[in-house]
């Protein structure tokens, strides 16, 4: 089958979008951007760099300190086999840069005069304590945008506090509306879901900000300056749970693996017959005859449909009085079944269930395959190529895609300094000795 | 005189509902677009019908809860039946002058409708395009149905959160129609660097289920570069770096580091916790210092080695002090000497009791016709030229018909009038809204 205007591959309709052709050039080409950031901007940098812009990553001699995040290639410690590191750098070109001494300010300044964004996340008024605040570094540059995106804010009572990603969850509330109810877990802690995420949540918001500049830049030809805070992101990050604060006055009760809410709700997570997970949305208290059907004569077909088949469930009073009985049968049946065959099936009869993946599960997923999502990401110093998760969207007209390896530890200073800044063979070697870069 | 707004003359048709598509066309709107939502009345967004945000003395109803208040603020909204000649002919005309068009439909509706990309450019040749189906419009599964629980659990987020041997904790809520959402705007507002540059439009093709992949990285590629087992001891490690007895490895939460974890606070409410991360020996030394050099705190914890060997001893020590005194005392006396301390903030402590954010203004108060008095979530970045603004309440449904179908696509009043009378813009087996009648006068 295909749809109107769909693809073939493999016999298998996958779809009308396809992505762009991939040497296209991305959204952002053309951009100049210098990123001055940590753990906590440089997914903002990779999601401008993965669209196409061209970021110099500007790290301190030796390389940041995120390079020391683990987990490490063939887990060998090293700064340059970071796998933290690698995901959030593709497609960045790398220089090093004491930006404390005299001759690295200067060239962050003449870097700075051609460059269209300037990315940071240092702490709020380091850089101007160094003379490179917004003033300084747009002085001759009035287009320049530059993006401080920082745990609490450049301003008020808790801007010099100090984070992690953790701390970050606790005051933004996702600790708040995450964890068990009491019969899974006996007096539960609330649980700050992992990942690294509230870097993830302020680098999106400084993305957008950034986007939304660009285009005011675009309109009157005036750049300005972005003062992001990771707190207020994480604050808005929460769903519901404020408009139901305001709307009522009640604060959320957390839930094992559904929505936090002022009321007990029913479980939708259910085990599978091979160790996995099943997440039925709420599919499962939502059920019209209809649907009860469908269910029942799926599970019939392996003998486990108990008495739903019988005529009587084909009235919305039984379902409700027998929901619990209902949602029993449910379980037996993903216990006798497998993960991926439970929500599989599920879909197939409009279900919107969700098997909960590892990566295990999620490396080779044939329809992200459909979607070119995997990239094999080149790593020519080890001779070697690994796969990466690609983009979220397909844009048809200018790809989002990786364009190569995180840079390493000042790989470009040459390509850089020398080659578009003209140093001298012999400044080169004064910056060296002198630690500058 | 207030300051431009960034997004200044972009118009968006906003065909989007419940809650990741609706989110990322508000900020659309927060940056200054002109957001235009499209709806139906007898296919009603189901965040108009949230049960948990109505407040007590208002009548219930499509304008009255407090989460489609804050997903939808600075749109304005019409009411229009697509599936009448009439009112697909005015859609169309709506796109023609529009820059945008957002929707988050299972993959096949807006063709259905004759209103794919190839008809869209059709219209209007540099259209942007964005749609936002769970699993795309692209790849086998695009039919698939996702809410955020179920996209959070496939792209691998919802593995990444809980307790050892326990059921997944995963997110206690749509995580990925925030993030989806924000994602839907990144799209848009990508799209428009690329139109801003070349002159020319596109379709962004994407998958909620798939922005949570992407968050997954370190994770991810530990299994494709090291085949590292994702189901494993100690995995997920709770709010630890790494789970007490477990093998030392990387969890994806930054650096391995110990202290690491919620702690119950006086008086022992239920949000009454507060998370301490030491990330390094110095940071380790200068809590045992605040602790008051307690005698248990002792030269087996000297180094991270021996803080995650005796970890569980560990923390209940340090529990046992954090006890003692109250999540904002505790925070900050750890933040006067730099230890990276906060205390586990409930939605009531955001609103009420957050220094920061009020400081910062991150709750925009504003009249909504409704719901009375009400506030709204700022933008978390302050631009210096042309700041985000909340400036409008949301649309209450069709509350903007007249003005945008006869001043903006031409629309006489008299059509108008016909067009409510013949279930184009209401339906005829639904009472009209007094604000309708008023604005049809």
């Amino acid at each position: 089958m295909t749809s109107a205007n769909g693809n073939q591959q493999d016999g298998v309709d996958i779809g009308g979008a396809r992505p762009a052709d991939l040497s296209l050039p991305g959204a952002l080409e053309g951009l100049r951007v210098l990123e001055i950031c940590d753990e906590k901007g440089q997914f903002c940098g990779k999601l401008m760099a993965d669209n196409g812009a061209d970021l110099i990553k500007i790290e301190p001699p030796g390389g940041e300190a995120c390079r020391s995040f683990g987990p490490f290639m063939d887990d060998i410690p090293h700064r340059e086999r970071s796998l933290s590191f690698w995901h959030y750098n593709t497609s960045k070109r790398g220089i090093t840069l004491d930006l404390e001494t005299t001759h690295g300010q200067d060239i962050l300044k003449r870097l700075a005069a051609s460059a269209d964004i300037v990315l940071e996340s240092r702490k709020p008024g380091y850089l101007e304590s160094l003379g490179l605040g917004y003033e300084t570094l747009s002085a001759e540059n009035p287009g320049l945008i530059m993006c401080s995106l920082t745990p609490y804010g450049q301003t008020g009572p808790w801007r010099d506090y100090v984070s992690s990603d953790i701390t970050q969850m606790a005051g933004g509330g996702q600790m708040a509306s995450s964890g068990y109810d009491d019969i899974d877990v006996a007096n539960p802690p609330p649980i700050a879901p992992g990942g690294g995420n509230s870097w993830h949540i302020g680098a999106h918001y400084a993305y957008i900000g950034i986007m939304a500049a660009l285009y005011y830049r675009f309109l009157c030809g005036e750049g300005q300056y972005i003062d992001a805070s990771i707190h207020e992101a994480c604050a808005l990050t929460t769903e519901g749970a404020i408009a139901i604060y305001l709307s009522t006055g009640e604060v959320v009760q957390r839930h094992t693996g559904r929505h936090a809410a002022p009321d007990m709700s029913p479980a939708i997570q259910f085990p599978t017959g091979d160790g996995g997970w099943l997440n039925t949305t709420r599919s499962g208290t939502n059920l019209t005859p209809a649907r009860l059907k469908l269910l029942a004569d799926w599970f019939d077909q392996s003998g486990m449909a108990e008495d739903l088949t019988d005529e009587r469930y084909q009235d919305p009073e039984v379902i409700a009085s027998e929901n619990d009985h209902i949602v029993q049968v449910m379980k037996n049946f993903f216990m006798n079944s497998t993960l991926m065959d439970s929500f599989h099936g599920g879909q197939e009869r409009d279900f919107p269930w969700g098997a909960i993946r590892s990566m295990d599960e999620l490396v080779g997923d044939d329809h992200l395959q459909d979607r070119e999502f995997f990239k094999e990401v080149e790593h020519p110093e080890l001779g070697r190529s690994f796969t990466y998760p690609g983009p979220a969207a397909l844009f048809n007209g200018s790809p989002w895609r990786i364009s190569r390896r995180a840079p390493l530890i000042g790989e470009h200073n040459a390509e850089i300094l020398q080659g578009e800044l003209g140093l001298t063979n012999g400044q080169m070697l004064l910056l060296a000795e002198g630690g500058v870069i | 005189m207030p300051l431009p707004t960034p997004l200044k003359g972009i118009r968006v048709v906003d065909f989007t509902w419940v809650r990741a598509g609706p989110w990322a066309a508000r900020w659309l709107g927060t940056l200054g677009a002109e957001v235009v939502k499209v709806e139906w009345p007898l296919n009603l967004d189901t965040l108009r019908q949230n049960r948990f945000t109505v407040p007590p003395g208002v009548e219930p109803g499509p304008n009255s809860t407090g989460q489609f208040a804050d997903t939808n603020a600075n749109k304005r909204g019409i009411s229009v039946n697509t599936r009448t000649d009439e009112g697909l002919e005015l859609v169309k005309r709506l796109i023609s002058v529009s820059d945008v068009v957002i929707e988050n439909f299972s993959s096949r509706i807006m063709q259905r409708w004759g209103l794919g990309y190839e008809q869209l450019r059709e219209i209007r040749p540099d259209i942007i395009y964005v749609s936002m189906a769970g699993f795309g419009h692209t790849g086998r599964h695009h039919w698939y149905g996702t809410m955020g629980p179920a996209a959070q659990a496939l792209s691998g987020l919802t593995h990444l959160s809980g307790l050892p041997d326990a059921p997944p904790a995963g997110w206690g809520w749509s995580y990925l129609d925030d993030t989806g959402g924000m994602y839907g705007a990144i799209s848009a507002l990508t799209a428009l660097r690329h139109r801003s540059a070349t002159g020319k439009g596109q379709h962004v093709d994407l998958s909620q289920m798939i922005t949570g992949i992407t968050l997954t990285g370190p994770a991810l590629l530990d299994k494709t570069v090291n085949g590292r087992k994702a189901r494993r001891e100690g995995f997920p490690p709770g709010n630890r770096t790494v789970w007490p007895g477990a093998e030392v490895m990387n969890n994806y939460r930054g650096p391995i580091a110990a202290p690491h974890n919620a702690y119950r606070t006086s008086p022992g409410g239920y949000n009454d916790w507060a998370v301490i991360a030491c990330l390094n020996d110095g940071e380790w030394q200068t809590l045992v210092k605040t602790m008051g050099h307690p005698d248990w705190a002792d030269d087996r914890f000297n180094t991270i080695d021996g803080r995650l060997e005796h970890q569980q001893e560990m923390d209940e020590r340090i529990e046992a002090w954090t006890k003692t005194m109250g999540k904002y005392e505790l925070t900050e006396k750890c933040q006067a000497v730099g230890i990276r301390a906060m205390a586990v903030q409930s939605s009531q402590d955001r609103v009420d009791n957050d220094p920061q954010l009020r400081h910062r203004d991150m709750y925009v108060p504003m009249d909504h016709p409704m719901l009375g008095p009400w506030k709204f979530q700022n933008a978390p970045f302050k631009m210096s030229k042309s700041p985000a603004r909340i400036a409008n309440p949301p649309p209450m449904i069709g509350q903007h018909n007249r003005e945008i179908l006869e001043d903006l696509l031409g629309v006489s009043h008299d059509d108008l009038l016909n067009g409510y009378e013949n279930g184009v813009f209401w339906p005829t087996t639904m009472d009209r809204y007094p604000y309708i009648e008023e604005a049809l006068r």
